[in-house]
């Protein structure tokens, strides 16, 4: 019958939520990764905007393109595979001056900065768990870096 | 008592939100060990309560991801250390509902190979994604308890049953009444056990 005390059950349901619904391998390293940034204190977290980055097919060989925001900016980003990597495209909207950095866990970063127009390039970025941030310059606010949850390319 | 060296991190012995709260401390000033410990043992809780509001597995990920990253910013704004499993609660299940209700919202934009992914409708794995028998039948029993009984039960498991404070600031419950209501949860829970065959 109720042989089981309420300390026993507990215990076998943290082992069978382990098991059911396992954290996905390499999450920690995931996370770790995206939060190892040089500061802590300007950061602004952007959020993939929905059927633009579905989830699940982002780490297919193709993943095209991808969009991400924050309240007063979008970040449009495609990706081209190349023979050793990816070429990036992106535009921001609304365009500014702005210093796009690209991380690749154990590849470093690629810089580049945004035309007048908004629109950037990185021709040749290895593939990885990427993460991408923007480095957005005064203008009125204090400055801000949006980063981005990873992307596995 | 135990000897420790000047090397070991004040962190070291201890565990639990006591832990959790002197990590965040350091974290806090530029120790980047301190912030991985809480990142390896904190970010199962985070996963399970994302899960728990129905997101699928990638999705999931993403939020438990935007979750640390939130985290950051708010690292100065913490000022209660002890508060941090709560804020990790509360915080999650935020996001989950924001990006599922985004989800919903504009549904149709899922391709039809994606659906496959997704395990039920409300994203959790079926009985069937475990193997051994008891664990089986408890997963099963568990899935059929009410919603609120599930949260309880998921963040009494993973938060550390001690943290009645986190649970009961997560849930909106008053303390007093975490017990009492996890008591009637896992009697129910026991019910539904004994109805599919003994709770061994």
């Amino acid at each position: 019958m109720n042989s089981t005390s309420d300390d026993e059950l507990l215990d076998q349901l943290a082992q069978v939520l382990e098991r059911a619904d396992p954290m996905p391998d390499g999450l920690l390293d995931r996370v770790r990764f995206a939060i190892d940034l040089e500061s802590y204190l300007d950061v602004e977290v952007a959020r993939w905007e929905h059927g633009s980055a579905l989830a699940g097919v982002r780490s297919s060989a193709e993943p095209g393109s991808v969009t991400f925001t924050v309240d007063d900016l979008t970040v449009m980003v495609s990706f081209l595979r190349t023979q050793r990597g990816y070429r990036i495209d992106g535009w921001l909207a609304p365009p500014g001056p702005h210093t796009v950095e690209v991380r690749i866990d154990g590849h470093g970063s690629s810089t580049t900065t945004a035309d007048t127009n908004g629109r950037f390039a990185l021709p040749d970025v290895p593939r990885g768990v990427t993460q991408i941030l923007v480095h957005l310059s005064g203008n009125g606010r204090s400055a801000r870096t949006v980063v981005t949850p990873t992307l596995v390319l | 008592m135990s000897l420790s060296t000047t090397d070991d991190p004040p962190w070291e012995g201890l565990d639990g939100a006591e832990r959790h709260a002197v990590c965040l401390t350091a974290a806090r000033e530029g120790d980047r060990a301190a912030l991985h410990v809480l990142v390896s043992e904190l970010t199962p809780l985070v996963w399970h309560v994302v899960r728990g509001q129905g997101l699928n597995r990638p999705a999931a990920e993403d939020v438990v991801q935007t979750v640390w990253l939130a985290f950051l910013r708010h690292l100065n704004r913490l000022t209660e250390p002890r508060a941090l499993a709560a804020w990790l609660i509360t915080t999650a299940r935020r996001e989950a509902v924001r990006v599922r209700s985004a989800e919903r919202s504009g549904a149709s934009a899922a391709p039809a190979e994606m659906l496959d992914q997704v395990p039920t409708a409300d994203g959790q794995p079926e009985a069937e994604a475990v193997r051994d028998d008891r664990d089986r039948r408890l997963w099963s029993a568990f899935r059929r308890l009410p919603q609120r009984c599930q949260d309880l039960l998921r963040l009494t498991v993973l938060a550390g049953r001690a943290r009645y404070e986190a649970v009961a600031e997560a849930m909106g419950m008053p303390r007093g009444s975490i017990g009492p209501t996890r008591g009637r949860c896992l009697d129910s829970l026991r019910a539904l056990l004994d109805a599919e065959g003994g709770s061994r």
